[in-house]
């Protein structure tokens, strides 16, 4: 592995690939969001998708990408905490596959840095046509998300608990607001981007100095100000907020229940983080699993993340309609028990094991591989191998991760169930 | 795949093909032994896969009929991790693997991922679905459990849109039932009902054991033998067939309604059941979709610009024994407008004949989807049982692949994809 620095604000990692059929190739563009150009950041990954300067008919590209194998390319929004991280990332198989001899390697870093740095523009715009067409597109998203009652409970969830704050700023943008998006806009905030974003590109299995001579060649006509990321936050802690949604012919319902460390004074490890969740409700032997699923059959999941850069924990279960209370309360009590006593020896190392495990199989995939150093810079952190991990994981104790379970308090419960009459018994609502 | 020299092409056919391979042993018990050793990998990925699925309903065992109610094989999934000694779970744990399991229509697979302690996790695998455990009191237990799983797919549109699709599609075949049954149909299970199934399916001829990454066939042939797989298995007598479906479709349509924001549609066609071991059959149904509305088809172009279906919208082919089912399905404003567009374009293919390009990239597409698959090693594990289960090899579906032409998309599309052989249902916004 190695990180090199092309320009200021621009770094370039390979990472090895030799045991895989495939290469990839990934730019991240991190940069901070505004609330009010949130929903052009959600339509500019669907425009990108749909081709370059090069290439501007979407089905072409497939057919290209077709030609090349079958070659991935794909351009996602995600979030790093309060930033968000502009990516573009291309795979495909490795050029001594190539049934005719063609440098596939080559024509992927064109691919995947023409999507990135040169979009297909009418008139120093964004084609107005891509952009109405994908505008369309986004709206039918994000009403699509009631559909998926899981998701939407957590996401009904996470708004209530945070608000106005910046870490609340929705990362697909908002349905009212894309009437606004215009070519204009979409252009403005891409150019913003590609301005302030932190830029790392991974590179496995392709060759690294040819995509770095491409790389700064793109980067020549940029005009680059880099700005400073987001700080670590946290929620402060209020008394907690219930929520409860009636839904019409729903059979399970839905809860989802967010804790706040409250500030960043003790921002724990995440090598603590890791154990105190899988102690908790991330494993098959947690406790949520063991005793609210398995024992007392409340749930069919029932599980924990805790998200270290919002300072946030949660977990989310489905229940029975008109047992949310009890599953509430059977929650509850696991995560007091887990503050008030410490997890035993035996828990603590049967989470270990699973962790450690998980970090031997980090170089077993091309993703996994990229996204274990690329998280790393995210974190402004020097890069580390998984064994180095694996030497702090060892080192948790259980007092540690009854200490990071103790730091959070229940702020926010939003329950998605069905209407009055259709669940078990009403004096079980919330 | 490519036009271009034929000596060549045949070369790196073939150098993908030994990309595929694996050891495959037969043991005296009946047990097959699939085991791809990936060298510079640390995670050993293994699955041992039953022929028995939720089409499994009505069999003979020993000259005994025996009927199962909807659900009987996912049921005995979730059993198989009890043992008189405990949960299996908790063996796992010891070991630092991750192992889970999963019902189809046509297979039970019992899976674990672990990146040491190899001997241990397979003798645990190998001795828990070995070694059956059932009795009345872990059988209720279990009961509500699943009662709550079943509850969390009725609220899936896209499960409940493919399970009314079958019950349009067939008068008989169990596809009309739920993988997981429902809460009265699990409720009349007994431990005499899961000892049977596993006397008749879990025995080692009807089972293979598959096994990818950092591992030698040697090391897995040694656990075989612990386990006693090494010896002939007690034999049994077990017949099982589906009565053929050809007449015509009980059902040409279907309407309902969900908690869903958008309307849902499924447009299918009953096929003629696959001949075991016919791959060619099997990868023509998986070409035929792409070539009709894939990403590289004029149809999904059209319908994605005029905001008719979302990115997720795509043809599938399910194909357990018995019956075959393509099935095109999408979310849409106007989903019979979809329909519509989708059977004229049938239509017109069958009578022009298919893009020999188009033809020629959506193969290249599939054969770097299959490269891809190897290099995963729950992929290959995966991909090696599912092809072992349908009477054949990953190598021979690539030679299959490269060997199919236009000809036989436009000769299969004469007697394929009929009207009379379909039905459409959709689901509307409450």
């Amino acid at each position: 592995m190695e990180r090199k620095k092309l320009a200021e604000g621009v770094f370039i990692t390979t990472l090895d690939a030799e045991k895989f059929n495939r290469c990839r190739i990934a730019i991240h563009l991190r940069y901070t969001p505004l609330r009010q150009s949130a929903t052009d950041a959600a339509v500019l990954p669907l425009v990108l998708e749909r081709g370059n300067a090069a290439c501007p008919d979407m089905t072409q590209l497939s057919r290209t990408l077709a030609r090349l194998y079958g070659a991935d390319l794909g351009v996602d929004l995600g979030a790093a905490g309060c930033d968000r991280v502009l990516s573009a990332d291309i795979c495909g198989i490795k050029d001594q596959f190539a049934l005719a001899g063609e440098n596939l390697s080559a024509e992927y870093a064109d691919l995947v840095f023409g999507t990135v740095f040169e979009p297909y523009l009418v008139d120093g715009r964004f084609d107005p046509e891509a952009v109405a067409i994908e505008k369309e597109t986004l709206a039918r998203r994000l009403q699509s998300e009631f559909n998926d009652k899981r998701r939407y409970c957590v996401r009904q969830a996470r708004r209530r608990f945070y608000g106005d704050s910046p870490a609340g700023i929705e990362l697909g943008g908002y349905l009212k607001e894309l009437p606004a998006v215009t070519p204009a806009t979409l252009k403005a905030e891409y150019d913003r981007i590609l301005a302030t974003a932190a830029i790392d590109v991974m590179v496995q299995g392709a060759d690294a100095d040819r995509v770095a001579d491409k790389l700064l060649e793109r980067l020549q006509t940029v005009n680059r100000a880099p700005q400073p990321l987001s700080p670590l936050m946290a929620m402060p802690r209020t008394a907690p907020q219930r929520y409860t949604e009636r839904v019409p012919a729903l059979t399970q319902a839905k809860l989802c229940m967010l804790f706040t460390r409250g500030n960043t004074a003790e921002i724990p490890t995440l090598a603590t983080l890791r154990l105190a969740m899988g102690v908790f409700g991330g494993t098959v032997t947690s406790r949520l699993f063991r005793n609210v699923r398995e024992k007392q059959s409340l749930c069919y999941y029932c599980g924990s993340t805790a998200l270290r850069a919002t300072g946030v924990m949660m977990v989310d279960s489905g229940v029975e309609p008109g047992g949310e209370a009890r599953a509430e309360q059977a929650i509850l009590k696991e995560l007091q028990s887990l503050q008030t006593a410490l997890v035993t020896p035996e828990e603590l190392e049967d989470c270990r094991r699973a962790l450690l495990s998980g970090f031997d199989a980090v170089y077993d995939t091309l993703a996994g591989t990229e996204s274990w150093y690329y998280q790393q810079i995210t974190r402004d952190e020097a890069l580390a191998p998984p064994e180095y991990e694996k030497v702090l994981t060892q080192a948790v104790t259980r007092r540690q991760v009854q200490q990071v379970l103790q730091g959070y308090s229940y702020s926010v419960c939003y329950a998605v169930t069905a209407t009055e009459g259709e669940g078990e018994a009403a004096d079980e609502k919330l | 795949m490519k036009n271009f020299d034929a000596p060549r092409a045949a070369a790196i056919r073939q150098k993908a093909a030994a990309a595929a391979s694996c050891q495959v042993i037969t043991l005296p018990s009946g047990l097959t032994v699939l085991c791809r050793t990936m060298p510079g990998y640390s995670t050993v990925h293994a699955m041992y896969a039953a022929d028995f699925g939720a089409v499994t309903r009505n069999f003979t065992l020993d000259g005994r009929p025996v009927s199962l109610p909807a659900g009987t094989a996912h049921f005995l999934e979730h059993k198989m991790f009890e043992s008189d000694q405990g949960d299996a779970f908790d063996l796992y744990a010891k070991t630092g693997a991750s192992a889970n399991a999963f019902t189809g229509y046509d297979r039970t697979c019992y899976i674990f991922s672990a990146t040491g302690g190899f001997d241990e996790n397979l003798d645990i695998l190998l001795g828990m679905v070995g070694h059956p455990y059932f009795t009345e009191a872990t059988i209720a237990k279990e009961q509500g459990i699943i009662g709550q799983e079943i509850k969390m797919y009725e609220d899936s549109p896209d499960w409940r849109l493919l399970t009314a699709l079958f019950r349009c599609l067939y008068r008989q075949h169990p596809i009309r039932d739920d993988i997981a049954g429902t809460v009265q149909s699990i409720a009349t299970l007994t431990p005499e009902i899961l000892y049977d199934c596993t006397t008749a399916f879990y025995r080692p001829g009807n089972m293979v054991l598959s096994v990818a990454g950092n591992i030698a066939p040697e090391q897995v042939l040694r656990a075989c033998q612990r386990a006693g797989l090494d010896e002939p298995a007690p034999a049994h007598t077990v017949s099982w067939q589906f009565l053929p479906e050809d007449g015509p479709i009980p059902q040409k349509e279907a309407t309902f309604t969900m908690p869903v924001t958008k309307p849902c549609f499924a447009l299918g066609y009953r096929e003629a059941p696959l001949p075991r071991g016919d791959a060619r059959q099997e990868i023509l149904c998986d070409i035929l979709p792409e070539l009709i509305c894939g990403g590289m088809t004029t149809l999904y172009r059209r319908l994605y610009d005029e905001s008719l279906v979302n990115p997720d919208f795509g043809g599938d082919t399910v194909a357990p024994r018995g019956c075959c089912c393509i099935a095109f399905t999408g979310e849409s404003a106007q989903p019979r407008k979809v329909a519509e567009l989708l059977r004229q374009e049938i239509d017109r293919l069958r009578r022009e004949g298919v893009d020999e390009e188009l033809f020629t990239l959506v193969k290249n597409q599939m054969y770097g989807e299959l490269l891809a698959d190897l290099e995963c090693v729950e992929d290959a594990a995966a991909q090696m049982a599912g092809a072992q289960l349908k009477g054949r090899s990953l190598a021979s579906e690539i030679e299959t692949l490269a060997a199919l032409t236009v000809e036989d998309a436009n000769k299969a599309l004469q007697t394929m994809l009929r009207e009379e052989n379909s039905a459409y249902v959709q689901i509307d916004p409450q």
